[in-house]
């Protein structure tokens, strides 16, 4: 598992919403607004890159020191970020694959505003299970 | 990359040497400087000086036994540059050596000189030899020369200063040979030391001896500009010196690992300057990065790990400098071929930008470790003394202490504590805040360029922090306003969060207070997720502290605290006045785009969209807060654009404040038994509005007063057209609306409009019947008020056609012509006996064709006024006729709301009289005209009539209106006056004298004799002129109404018959039917004439004579015949 990993899911409007910290290394205690300022600030490079590529899949877009960026972009532009120090590739990927289906799944509830804030526990929890499974 | 020494920074350049003939050196190295490539020129003011190349006596070969000191020499590479040539070019004058034996010894001792010291180091030599104009020299004396120097012929170069073109090709043959032997020389040198490389290798030699004479290759080749074998023994040397790191044992740990990274530091630059200038910018990154992955980790110890992140920071620092530099880097950045497959490069890693923000970043983490090492260190000053002596040593990246004994100076090494010592006195020296700002501003600068705003606000953010830091709190204010901008767009809250927090500090140390209440209750209703909070732990040191419910709390806290004046500020250093006060009282405004709007957001909706005037209507005002902790209001006050509906709600829980007392200005008074807001919970009121006003009311603001002294202007919204606020989407939130009604929640408005109070006033069209073409028609138009005064009444009169005319406005109407308005509005009278002194001069009365405007005078209740439109028929048309009447029933100001009665007539236009004419002959004269007998068939020829005949012409009026007229008068008028009318009209007996009465449908006709006189051909009659009125009791205008008579044809008939008979016959009586034919041709016409008998055709009829009459009638005689008929039965003549 990866030591530091900060997820992030940013809305079509650039709203995230939703974030979580699923490393498994002990905080850094500037960590998380350090990640985030990371995270947004890669969404220039996200931005010029998703319409590159018919791959949803970005890979490592963007890096600081040795924190790389991998994007994962839906077909309805929504963005999943990962900020992530492995060098595991395929596990990033599967990672991003799963998630992609939990927000559908998500997407599906009629309750859900589309571009709205995830709260639901529940997706919290499989996403942290996903993330200690894969990276 | 500026603290790198010159000759490391540029590309090495040849060094040749000059001696003899010094007059020439300037010209020469002139030359030699602008050669392509160039070449360095050293030139010796004369012989002697020749013996400085020699090699200084030392051990040259050091013994495999004897530790190498260091890796690098410090001043090699600047003594190759500057101080050892390559190459010496002697130059001798023609009479040196065409001169006297004795000349010419001195010559040949003075080449054996210098070619012992050359033999030494291996220096090229090359002799000029300088030929006056006019000179020459022989050509034994040359070959005796070339022997002597043992020197091809190539190199010995005759130089003719005199001549220019002969001077400029020696020149150039000159530096042709220069070069030449200096890419020997570096050839040969570098053989010698590769050659040295293979024999150490096999003897496992020293390390630092490999890396030492791979730099010296690499050098070497740089000067014969061989670009590839410099890159490869440049790597060669780096790579062996990062396996010296765990190997070597030469220096003290910390002091080897800085010799070994200033090495690495060297070679680095050197190799990503020359990948740089190959235009391998893709490469050159991927080298980069590989050294930065290499050292990245070779920390060091401890206490030295600040000069670790230095030189971190350098490295990244002078890379983005590098890139920066070189242009290809920028244009060529879209068409590289970023990476490998697995390890692709990102975009920014080819931008200056990104390397200049982690030389900041890494530039930050050495000033935490020094701060650190500084504050362990507790004995400042007594290093400082041990430090002053401390100088670079003789190797690249060594530090010695320079000892004094006398006037010699020795280099002692250091330990590493002492160099330690040295370290942390230097770091002091340098400012890194603002070294770190100017890297930022670069870097911040570079993305804003690049319009890449999320790049730059981080950066910026970074460059607002560290002006925090430094205590520039106006330059940090700046810079986070706009990056906190750009977070509330895009709703990233925790970092919003963090940014506030350093604001709210900034405004707190400013003391500006209404910022710092502004950014407090901000971050106070930001949506910080409370979920996270719990596992993470945050920094206190950042001033926003932890973002989590509690934290909100606590801000919120505050922040009323200070609001209701419990508590003053007490943390703030520069002035402890921050406090809310009477003298100094707090107003924040909350518009639409405001971030406050998270704060307060008010709604308004009214409950119905139109309302009559002075009928109360409910108005719902909802309020929500998004703070963490409920808010209580003191007091509401509700503001509308009407003012007179404004009205406050007090909360009845608060007591009555002394201060709102004063400020009521008799507004209503409304009072709430509680003006709570909870988090996201809407606070509902509703109350009834009246307003006397017509138009539109609008609810404008919602001013909420907390505390004594500190009240929010929330501007109203609509609960229709509000906008969610983006910030609080989740996912569980329950949707509440603003107001309990659903449909209020979707539809409600702001505003709502009053109608206008219905008219008390009648006003009445008086018309009557349809209108008649020419007159002057007459439509009475009454004004009577039956409830209410008018003041400043205004008539607006239009006149529009029925089929679909648009209701013309005066412009339009103005660009018509004339004869387009077939109907017009001709004036308006007001009736006799109103003194026409009411009409002020400055009332408005315009009249167009179709639009009238006409002021009405003041009107008390119960009063009327009329006035009369005149309105003209050209044509008989219909026409609607409009009037409206504004006014306002209280006074004469213009402001006031204004009152209208419409009323519309549509009025039918008729013709009233129709004229019609014909012509009659005279009595039984019958004149022959040719043009009738040619076209029996066509009646619509124009009538002819017989030239010089007496004609009669009958000319008709017939009434066609609905109402009896009187018909005053009728004339024949002449056409054109001037020219005279080419016949005679006459009347019979005079004009009238009384007015004919004519009923609907009589005619009146009236008899005219005609007597063409003219020769022309058409006769123009005139045009008949009827003056009639309305046969009604008042005495109206008289109404012309004319036609012109169609022209007639004007023939002179051959013949003329006439026709006398008596006018009755007695029955058995015969009598005389007298038939006289004239003919008025100037020739014999020969006439047949029979008499036929138009009866019945059972009586009987006798014709005495019926048989032909023939005779010739000659010109201008008559021919009278006589016929007597006597009748049998009871006839009248035919």
């Amino acid at each position: 598992m990866a030591t530091t990993a900060c997820f992030i899911i940013v809305s079509r409007n650039d709203i995230p919403i939703y974030e979580a910290e699923v490393g498994s290394a002990t905080k850094r205690e500037d960590a998380a607004q350090l990640h985030q300022f990371i995270l947004h600030a890669a969404l220039d490079i996200v931005q010029d890159l998703a319409w590159t590529t018919s791959a949803m899949f970005l890979k490592a877009i963007d890096r600081f020191n040795d924190l790389v960026v991998s994007v994962y972009v839906t077909a309805g532009h929504t963005r999943f970020m990962l900020l992530h120090d492995s060098r595991n590739d395929d596990g990033i990927k599967s990672f991003f694959q799963e998630v992609h289906e939990l927000y559908i799944k998500i997407l599906l509830n009629p309750l859900y505003l589309p571009g709205s804030r995830i709260t639901s526990s529940h997706f919290d929890t499989k996403v942290r299970g996903l993330a200690r499974k894969y990276l | 990359m500026e603290e790198y020494p010159e000759e490391l920074r540029t590309p090495p350049v040849s060094l040749v040497s000059l001696v003899g003939c010094p007059e020439l050196h300037a010209a020469i190295s002139k030359h030699l400087h602008s050669e392509q490539p160039p070449i360095n020129t050293l030139a010796l003011p004369d012989f002697s000086k020749v013996s400085l190349f020699s090699r200084t006596p030392k051990g040259d070969d050091p013994s495999p036994a004897h530790v190498v000191p260091g890796i690098l020499k410090r001043d090699w590479l600047l003594k190759h540059r500057t101080r050892v040539p390559s190459v010496l070019a002697a130059l001798f004058s023609s009479d040196q050596l065409s001169g006297d034996p004795a000349q010419w010894l001195q010559v040949c001792s003075l080449l054996d000189q210098i070619k012992a010291v050359l033999r030494s180091r291996n220096i090229k030599f090359l002799l000029v030899v300088v030929v006056p104009h006019g000179d020459d020299i022989g050509e034994d004396r040359m070959l005796a020369l070339r022997k002597r120097a043992e020197l091809d012929s190539k190199y010995v170069v005759i130089l003719k200063p005199d001549e220019p073109s002969e001077l400029k090709q020696s020149l150039s043959r000159l530096g042709s040979a220069l070069a030449e032997l200096a890419n020997t020389y570096y050839r040969d040198e570098g053989k010698r030391v590769k050659l040295r490389i293979e024999k150490k290798t096999s003897s496992s030699s020293s390390i630092e001896l490999h890396i030492r004479y791979c730099f010296k290759v690499a050098v070497y080749a740089e000067f014969r500009r061989d670009w590839a074998e410099a890159l490869r023994f440049y790597e060669d040397a780096y790579h062996t010196l990062r396996e010296m790191v765990g190997t070597s044992k030469r220096l003290p740990a910390i002091q080897r690992l800085v010799e070994i990274k200033t090495v690495a530091e060297q070679l680095h630059f050197k190799i990503s300057t020359l990948l740089l200038h190959g235009g391998k910018v893709g490469e050159a990154v991927t080298w980069f990065r590989q050294h930065n992955g290499s050292y990245r980790r070779l920390v060091g110890t401890p206490e030295a790990v600040f000069l670790h992140w230095e030189w971190m920071s350098r490295q990244f620092l002078v890379f983005g400098e590098l890139l920066d530099k070189s242009s290809a880097a920028i244009t060529n950045i879209s068409s590289l071929a970023l990476g490998t497959a697995d390890k692709p490069l990102s975009e920014w890693e080819s931008r200056p930008a990104y390397y200049y923000q982690l030389a900041a970043h890494y530039l930050k983490e050495k000033r935490a470790c020094l701060e650190l090492a500084l504050s362990m260190s507790e004995t400042g000053n007594e290093m400082d003394n041990g430090a002053e002596s401390v100088v670079p040593s003789a190797y690249v990246g060594q530090f010695a202490r320079l000892l004094e004994q006398g006037d010699e100076f020795a280099m002692q090494s250091l330990t590493d504590e002492e160099y330690i010592r040295f370290a942390v006195v230097e770091g002091k020296r340098f400012q890194d805040s603002y070294e770190i700002i100017a890297l930022l501003k670069k870097s911040y600068e570079s993305y804003s360029n690049l319009k890449v705003q999320r790049m730059g606000s981080f950066c910026g953010f970074q460059i607002g922090k560290e002006y925090y830091m430094a205590g520039e709190f106006n330059n940090a204010k700046q810079l986070f306003d706009d990056i906190a901008s750009l977070y509330r767009r895009e709703g990233w809250v925790t970092l919003l969060w963090e940014v506030l927090g350093y604001l709210r500090e900034c405004a707190r140390k400013y003391g500006t207070v209404k910022e710092l209440i502004e950014y407090s209750l901000e971050m106070a209703a930001l949506p910080v997720s409370s979920g996270t909070d719990t596992q993470m732990k945050y920094r206190e040191n950042g001033p926003a502290g932890p973002a989590s419910l509690a934290r909100r709390e606590e801000i919120h806290k505050d922040v009323f605290g200070l609001v209701i004046g419990e508590s003053g500020l007490s943390s703030v250093e520069r002035n402890d006045d921050l406090k809310i006060t009477l003298d100094n009282p707090l107003h924040l405004e909350i518009d639409l785009v405001s971030p406050l709007r998270l704060v307060l957001l008010a709604s308004v909706a009214f409950h119905e969209q139109k309302i009559k005037p002075s009928a109360p209507t409910l108005i719902t005002l909802s309020l929500l807060s998004q703070l963490p902790l409920t808010v209580e209001i003191d007091r509401l006050e509700v503001q509308f654009n009407q003012s007179n509906c404004n009205f406050i709600i007090m909360n009845a829980q608060r007591p009555p404040l002394a201060a709102t007392a004063d400020d009521k200005q008799g507004h209503r008074v409304e009072t709430s038994s509680s003006l709570t807001l909870s988090t996201n919970k809407w606070l509902r009121l509703t109350y009834d509005v009246k307003s006397d006003q017509s138009g539109k009311l609008e609810c404008t603001s919602v001013i909420a007063k907390m505390g004594p002294y500190f009240t929010i202007c929330c501007r109203a919204e609509s609960p229709a057209s509000m906008e969610d606020l983006p910030l609080f989407k989740f996912e569980d939130r329950v949707e509440t609306s603003p107001t309990k009604d659903p449909a209020l929640a979707f539809t409600g408005q702001k505003a709502t409009q009053i109608e206008e109070p219905d008219p008390q006033v009648d006003l009445n069209l008086g018309a009557s019947g349809p209108a008649l073409v020419g007159e002057r028609f007459i439509v009475p138009v009454t004004v009577s008020s039956v409830g209410h005064a008018v003041y400043s009444g205004e008539l607006k009169i239009n006149l529009v056609d029925v089929r679909g005319g648009s209701l013309f406005s005066p412009r339009e109407t103005e660009a018509y012509s004339l004869d387009s308005h077939h109907v017009e509005l001709v004036g308006i009278s007001v009736p006799e006996g109103k003194d026409e002194t009411q009409l002020d001069t400055d009332e408005i009365n315009k009249i167009q064709k179709s639009f009238g405007l006409f002021s009405v005078p003041f009107l008390k209740c119960g009063e009327s006024w009329s006035c009369k439109l005149e309105i003209k028929w050209h044509r008989p048309k219909p026409v609607m006729l409009y009037v409206s009447l504004g006014y306002s029933p209280y006074s004469f100001e213009s402001t006031a709301q204004k009152v209208n009665v419409h009323k519309s007539l549509q009025i039918e236009g008729k013709t009233a009289i129709v004229i019609s004419h014909r012509f009659l002959l005279p009595f039984r004269q019958d004149p022959l005209l040719l043009s009738r007998i040619k076209a029996v068939a066509d009646s619509d020829l124009p009538a002819s009539l017989p030239r010089n005949e007496t004609c009669i012409l009958l000319v008709s009026a017939k009434n066609s209106a609905e109402v009896p007229l009187k018909l005053l008068g009728m004339t024949l008028q002449e056409d054109n006056e001037d020219t005279g009318r080419p016949c005679s009209v006459r009347h019979e007996g005079e004009d009238l004298l009384e007015p004919a009465l004519l009923v609907p449908g009589e005619e009146f006709k009236k008899v005219f004799t005609v007597i063409s006189e003219d020769d022309s051909s058409k006769l123009t009659i005139g045009t008949a002129c009827v003056t009639w009125t309305r046969d009604s009791g008042s005495k109206a205008a008289s109404v012309l109404t004319k036609q012109t008579l169609p022209d007639v044809n004007v023939e002179s008939p051959p013949l003329v018959v006439s026709l006398d008979c008596p006018p009755y016959a007695i029955l058995g009586d015969p009598f005389t039917y007298l038939v006289k034919i004239r003919n008025q041709t100037q020739l014999l016409q020969e006439l047949q004439a029979c008499t036929t008998c138009l009866r019945r055709p059972t009586d009987a009829q006798i014709y005495r004579d019926s048989s032909k009459i023939l005779s010739w009638v000659s010109t201008l005689n008559c021919c009278i015949y006589y016929i007597h008929i006597s009748l049998e039965a009871s006839l009248q003549g035919g």
